[in-house]
């Protein structure tokens, strides 16, 4: 398998393209889809009760045994899933090729890619303080093109709003879903990270790619630098080399925090650094669930 | 403060260079716009205190450090009052004379040497370091010094070496020597700094400062820097035993001694209430007290009893005051030994002052005589046994028996005396040659020369040739010796005259040069031959008054007794010469502290011992290192070393100048260099200053 790295990945314009490189890359290296894909086969027989659809019922079963079983089929177990995506002006940085917005939506893309395949519903919700937008998770092939054409259309503007975007999440994500959440979390209430975690108190798959810039974890500035906020009009000038220790100091604090957060709420956490081979990540996290499904 | 090269504190204003780079320096930061600001900003809010409070002592680091280097560079030094060596333009050779004579034992609540020693440490210290440096300990003898050298450390080990001595210092002479020492020195500059208590009996203002080759070989007068250690005080008071006499006092009582003292009070403040105490062979034996007026004396006199005879030390101490060492006195006297004293009476007679022995038992016994008389007929006398007498005295007595002459024979080389004297009851003949062995010369005849009756030639004889300087008849002065001469003899007894080989001495003679006292040893005993008798038959002898003392000391002399009061005295710093018992072996002699005396030889087999190191009771002893008794002798202090009166202030400036007194511009400052200090401080500062840098 040959990993395609961000320097790479950045001269593929588009999140269509993008994510079919990386889906490809991915693809390679699976050895064992975590799910079944599309299946009609019978997967056990239920009694009849009033209400189940008659469509269903096992008319051989009836014959031999002059009961009514409801026939019951693998398609019926389909995911649904949500893809989340922080589209604050914080997921703007970047240090490298790559912003943490294009690193997001490549990798949602790439997800949707993979769902679809496997004849899962797929849809994505925007996240911006301005408000959500969604595309409804269905499992059409069509509405593949919806989804990655809403995800390419996506820019950095505003400020974050986990808040918001959790009890909007919590209106439209049905319970069980599947809810995959790229953001970079930078969102100045403690309890918005506890908001989105919610989600898993009501039954959904939660998975949450905490997406970083490198520059952010790292900090490598020496100089006296003007910071400026990408998401407000805050600005600060300092001595980048006084303050690094303590920065990097508050920095592990926050990471510790979220992981610690989402280690309680049994919550999918994957730190994704905008440097790092995507397919290299998706594998990760593949892998993780495989592990986890067994 | 002053400084060696000020024009370098032009280097000060790099001190602003900091300031200015703070205020010029403000680089433009360059923008960037960062998603993950919060966390910028918690940065800056949780670390702004530190790092202003960081970066202000950061420009105060930087700050000292550019201050402190120019400032070390031009070579600070701060004043001291009082302490400092003046300074001569440019480096100077310095001899650091410090006074260790016995005025700087006083103590003052630290004793004066050790004030001294601590000067002359901090003098060192204050001397530039290009200055040379030497100490020259002075005592009553100066040894010359090292040459001045940069080596510190040899003038400091010389002045740890330095030990106080028991005379005044010679600053006179200790000033010469150090002149001496700084020709020696190629350095341009000279100085003599003098650590002292500057007492009146340590310098003579009539010898003139001493000069030394300067450029051009024209004499020159070296720097004199003065460090009174005795600063504040007009005088030291002193109280001190100033004379001392230890004697025999017969008229008391056997083993009677008289110590008689003198207490002088060097002060301007009377002294009252200063205890005396006697000790005899380490016993207090008696005390009293004295009030000294201020500069006044006071004598006293105690008589004491001691417990044994023969030499027996002892001491007079005072009450101590700051100068202890002149507070106590040693002495030895000899005490009187009682004598016994066998008295053969040839002739006695019931009528008792007409009894052969009647004068002498009387003038024997007497109550201040040492001398226990027992009184036997001739021939009781003769065969009483001799054990435990000193003394045998033969008066008038016919010849002994060849068995009793070898008794009495025996008795003498033993070391007992012998006395004889004649009378009717002594002929010659047999008496020659039966005493012959022990008689000092063979008895020939008596001779008549006269009686008061004016028989014979009509004149009696008297003495004539008499050996004064003889110890029988040294105490015999003035009247005492008047009396003796007064005697007449009618008869004597003429004895063999001439040189002889045998060692006999005639000790007197009579007018006509007829021998009246013979002496000759006999082993290690004496033999008196007395030629004429003890009463009055013979000669009117014994109703003179220089009887009784004649008969005492003879008797004593006899016996040995009178070799044992000659006791020795000696000062400290001089020699005597000992003259002990031939048969004693003196060896080695000790001082108080035990260190040993120089010891040597003399010709006459004297021995000069000295020079005397210290105060004190000294004690000899022979090859096996045991002590010879009756040897031991006293070494005091010079009294005109007790007088601790300081010479005034304007003494010292007549005799220095007013500058070496006062120090220049009227304060003796001392100079401490500080930019050594300071360099520490900017290194000490660099280092802070990196550890701040290292560290976030």
């Amino acid at each position: 398998m040959t990993s395609l790295d961000a320097a790479t990945l950045a001269k593929i314009a588009g999140v269509k393209l993008r994510a079919r490189a990386v889906m490809e890359g991915v693809l390679s290296g699976l050895h064992k889809s975590p799910h079944q894909g599309q299946s009609v086969e019978f997967s056990e027989h239920k009694e009849y009760a009033p209400g189940d659809e008659l469509r269903h019922l096992d008319w051989k079963a009836f014959g031999k045994f002059d009961r009514y079983y409801i026939k019951r089929y693998e398609h019926e177990t389909n995911l649904k899933a949500t893809l989340v995506v922080d589209a604050s002006g914080s997921m703007g940085y970047r240090s490298g090729p790559l912003s943490k917005l294009e690193v997001a939506t490549t990798l949602a893309g790439t997800l949707a890619y993979l769902l679809v395949r496997q004849q899962d519903a797929v849809g994505v919700s925007v996240v911006t303080r301005a408000g959500a937008a969604d595309v409804p998770p269905r499992a059409a092939a069509g509405h593949l093109h919806t989804v990655l054409d809403a995800l390419d259309s996506l820019q950095p503007v505003g400020g974050t709003d986990l808040f918001a975007a959790a009890d909007h999440l919590a209106e439209r994500v049905r319970r069980g879903q599947l809810v995959v959440v790229l953001s970079d979390l930078f969102d100045d209430r403690d309890e918005a990270l506890a908001r989105i975690l919610a989600l898993r108190a009501r039954r959904n798959d939660l998975v949450l790619f905490h997406v970083l810039d490198p520059a952010e974890l790292e900090f490598p500035f020496d100089d006296p630098t003007l910071f400026l906020s990408l998401e407000d009009e805050r600005r600060i000038e300092v001595n980048a080399r006084e303050i690094r220790e303590s920065y990097l100091e508050e920095f592990r604090a926050f990471l510790d925090r979220t992981r610690t957060a989402c280690t309680e709420a049994d919550v999918d956490y994957m730190l994704v650094r905008t440097d790092e081979p995507l397919d290299a990540v998706l594998l990760r996290f593949l892998g993780r669930r495989q592990r986890r499904a067994a | 403060m002053t400084f060696a090269q000020p024009w370098l504190l032009l280097g000060t204003a790099a001190a602003l260079i900091p300031l200015a780079v703070h205020l010029f320096d403000r680089r433009k930061p360059r923008p960037h716009p960062f998603a993950a600001i919060a966390f910028v900003l918690r940065s800056q809010r949780r670390t702004a205190s530190r790092l202003k409070l960081k970066r202000l002592i950061l420009y105060t680091l930087r700050t000292l450090i550019l201050l402190a280097i120019p400032v070390a560079l031009a070579r600070p030094e701060l004043r001291r009052p009082g302490t400092a060596v003046s300074r001569a333009a440019g480096p100077a050779a310095t001899v650091v004379v410090v006074d260790r004579g016995l005025a700087m034992r006083f103590v003052d609540g630290q004793s004066l040497f050790e004030k001294a020693r601590t000067e002359a440490r901090s003098v060192i210290a204050g001397l530039g370091p290009e200055d040379p440096v030497t100490v020259l300990p002075c005592g009553p003898e100066v040894t010359p010094p090292t040459a001045p050298g940069l080596d510190r450390r040899e003038a400091r080990e010389t002045l740890d070496r330095m030990v106080p001595a028991w005379s005044t210092a010679d600053l006179g002479r200790c000033f010469e020597v150090a002149a001496r020492a700084l020709e020696e020195s190629p350095t341009a500059g000279k100085r003599i700094v003098v650590v002292s208590a500057f007492t009146a009996s340590s310098l003579r203002l009539e010898t003139p400062l001493p000069t030394l080759r300067g450029p051009g070989d024209k004499r020159v007068r070296p720097e004199m820097v003065l460090r009174d250690v005795a600063r504040g005080r007009k005088v030291l008071p002193n109280h001190f035993i100033a004379d001392l006499k230890a004697e025999p006092a017969p008229q008391a009582g056997a083993r009677s001694v008289q110590v008689s003292f003198t207490v002088r009070n060097v002060s301007d403040a009377p002294a009252g209430e200063i205890q005396a105490t006697v000790e005899l062979a380490g016993r207090v034996v008696g005390k009293t007290f004295l009030s000294l007026t201020a500069g006044g004396t006071a004598q006293k006199t105690l008589t004491v009893r001691s417990d044994a005879g023969g030499p027996v030390a002892g001491a007079v101490t005072l009450t101590p005051d700051g100068l202890v060492e002149d507070d106590r006195r040693d002495f030895v006297v000899q005490v009187p030994r009682e004598l016994r004293a066998l008295v053969v009476d040839g002739s006695p007679s019931p009528v008792r002052y007409r009894d052969e022995v009647f004068f002498l038992e009387a003038a024997l016994s007497a109550p201040s005589s040492p001398i226990r008389p027992v009184v036997k007929d001739a021939t009781a006398g003769l065969r009483e046994p001799l054990d435990g007498i000193d003394v045998v005295v033969l008066a008038n007595v016919p010849a002994p028996l060849p068995e009793e002459v070898a008794r009495l024979k025996a008795f003498v080389e033993r070391g007992g005396g012998l006395f004889i004297s004649m009378g009717d009851k002594v002929e010659p003949e047999p008496w020659t040659q039966r005493m012959g062995e022990l008689l000092p010369r063979p008895l020939r005849l008596v001779k008549a020369a006269g009686s008061e009756a004016g028989a014979g030639d009509g004149r009696q004889a008297k003495l004539g040739d008499v050996h004064w300087g003889d110890p029988l008849f040294a105490p015999f002065s003035g009247r005492g010796r008047e009396g003796l001469m007064g005697a007449r003899f009618q008869r004597y007894m003429l004895v063999e005259g001439g040189p002889r080989a045998d060692g006999s001495e005639v000790l007197a003679a009579y007018d006509d040069g007829a021998p009246a006292f013979i002496t000759a040893r006999r082993g290690r005993g004496r033999v008196l031959l007395f030629s004429s008798t003890l009463d009055r038959d013979w000669g009117d002898f014994a109703i003179r008054t220089s009887y009784l003392p004649l008969m005492q000391r003879a008797a004593a002399w006899l016996a040995g007794a009178l070799d044992e009061r000659e006791t020795l005295e000696g000062r400290v710093g001089q020699t005597v010469v000992l003259r002990p018992d031939p048969q004693a072996q003196v060896t080695m002699v000790k001082a108080p502290s035990g260190a040993a005396v120089p010891v040597r030889v003399e010709p006459d087999h004297g021995l000069q011992i000295g020079p005397l190191p210290e105060p004190g009771l000294y004690r000899t002893y022979d090859a096996a290192a045991q002590l010879v008794p009756g040897s031991q002798f006293a070494v005091t202090l010079d009294p005109a070393d007790s007088d601790l009166t300081r010479l005034d202030e304007g003494q010292l400036q007549a005799y220095f100048g007013e500058e070496a007194v006062r120090g220049p511009g009227g304060t003796a400052d001392r100079r401490v260099p500080m930019w050594t200090w300071l360099v520490v401080t900017a290194a000490l500062a660099f280092f802070a200053e990196g550890l701040l840098l290292r560290k976030p």
